[in-house]
This record gives C-alpha cells, sequence and structure tokens, in this order.
C-alpha cells in the first residue's frame, strides 16, 4: 500500500531537501518503492492530514497529529552513525504500518 | 561556485549580539561587490523570522542568508568569535544557543543554496572540524581549508 512521508520545514533553504533525499536512498535500498517522501512547509501540514503516514521535522511542532513524528535534525548535523539510526528508525514505522 | 576570499573570514572577532556578526559579515562581501548593500538588513530580517541557530557540538554555529536577489556573486563569509553570540535554534525557536561559528551564506540561484548547504552540513556534523576552523587565525588559511572542504565533495 503506497504510504506518504512529510518532510516539513520553515521556509527558504529547504534544510528538508537533505533529508528527503536520504530518506527516499534508504527507501530505494530497502525496496520500499510505494512509499513517496515529500518536502512541505510547516505552514502546509494540515492539508496532509488523513494522508500522511509519517512527519519528518526540521523544525519544532507544536501541535499533535495522529501519525509517528520524527525529528529530521540529524540528516542536516547529526554523525554518520546518528543518521543512520534515524533512517533505521524511519523504516522501521513505515514497515509497520502494514 | 562558491567564491570564498580571505576578506571574508572573521577571526577571533568580538561581536555583542546575532545583528552585529551579521553585519560585519555581509559588509566583507559588499565590499567585494559579492552582495547588495542590502544583504545584511535582509539577512537579519529573515533571521527574525527564520532563526537558523545548530545545536552542533561541540559548540553551537549559524548559517544566516537571504534571498538570492541580493546576491551578485555566490559567497561564502565566516566569523569565529572570541565569545559566543545567542542565535535562536532552528529546530526550536524558544532555544537560545551560544553560538561560537557564524556561517554567512549568500547564493544566487535557488539550487545553489541547497548544494551549499548540503556540503556545509558535512563540515557542521563534524566536531573536529569545527574545531579546527575555530582555532585558525590566518585569513588565507581559512578561506583555503574552507575551499578544500567544500570542493572535495563536488
Amino acid at each position: 500500500m503506497g504510504r506518504l512521508i512529510v518532510v516539513a520545514c520553515g521556509a527558504g533553504i529547504n534544510t528538508s531537501t537533505i533529508a528527503e533525499e536520504m530518506i527516499r536512498n534508504r527507501l530505494d535500498e530497502e525496496g520500499l518503492e510505494d512509499v513517496t517522501v515529500k518536502r512541505i512547509l510547516m505552514a502546509d501540514i494540515d492539508g496532509f492530514v488523513g494522508q500522511m503516514d509519517l512527519i519528518v521535522s526540521m523544525m519544532k511542532i507544536y501541535r499533535e497529529f495522529d501519525v509517528p513524528q520524527v525529528k529530521g535534525m540529524p540528516f542536516l548535523i547529526g554523525t554518520r552513525e546518528e543518521k543512520d539510526v534515524l533512517l533505521d528508525e524511519i523504516v522501521k514505522i513505515i514497515r509497520s504500518l502494514d | 561556485m562558491l567564491v570564498i576570499d580571505p576578506s571574508f573570514m572573521l577571526l577571533n572577532h568580538e561581536a555583542s549580539d546575532a545583528e552585529a556578526v551579521i553585519h560585519a559579515l555581509s559588509e566583507r562581501l559588499f565590499e567585494y561587490g559579492a552582495v547588495k548593500e542590502s544583504y545584511g538588513e535582509e539577512t537579519i530580517a529573515r533571521e527574525r523570522k527564520h532563526p537558523t541557530g545548530l545545536p552542533t557540538k561541540p559548540f553551537a554555529i549559524a548559517f544566516p542568508h537571504a534571498e538570492a536577489e541580493g546576491v551578485e556573486q555566490s559567497s561564502l563569509a565566516v566569523a569565529t568569535l572570541s565569545s559566543p553570540v545567542r542565535f535562536l535554534n532552528m529546530g526550536d525557536p524558544d532555544e537560545a544557543l551560544d553560538v561560537e561559528i557564524v556561517f554567512l551564506l549568500a547564493n544566487n540561484a535557488p539550487e545553489e543554496q541547497v548544494q551549499a548547504l548540503r556540503q556545509l552540513a558535512l563540515i557542521f556534523s563534524d566536531t573536529g572540524k569545527l574545531l579546527h576552523l575555530h582555532n585558525l587565525d590566518s585569513k588565507k588559511l581559512a578561506a583555503e581549508w574552507l575551499r578544500q572542504e567544500l570542493l572535495q565533495t563536488e
């Protein structure tokens, strides 16, 4: 079943682009091709309620959503190890949805 | 292709606050002709709305920047601070960080912006590299080191 991961950031430089790339590469490695990764602005997140299965956030989220949330900062400033741990977690969450 | 000139390096720089650092760095870029005069103010305004502090180790850093419009030549100016300056955390704007290195980015095109950040992120996530940069006291060496680091990953 097609899943949707949204990567949310505030604006501008698109720190979410870096996260998106890494997530996409790992998903491909894992053979999870029917999972979509989409960059969104935090301001537009309401439009994805009901569609998104996981939120990866580059900034603080002040609200609760019905779906799991992970912090995406390690993709920007984490060590190789920290990035891998985060990617492991994302894969685990996605796999657990089916 | 980022211009990283020795004159863009402010080492062991003393500044009272984030605005002062951003001003000092954008002045260097402006004098070189890399950005328009308004770039400093635009960057300060943007920093207020979207803070760029990052909780890196062994000390926090910041990467202020503004839109491509104010940029004539893509360039990077860096300040290593003699005492920490407060920036707000990009990931949690309620949190203040004691920043010791500020990377002022100026990019001509949005696509370049992402590329530059991707390359800089490799420095941001490396404790040894941040320490190394912070300890440099030669503008020439600092500029050379940065060019080497950032070009290597192309």
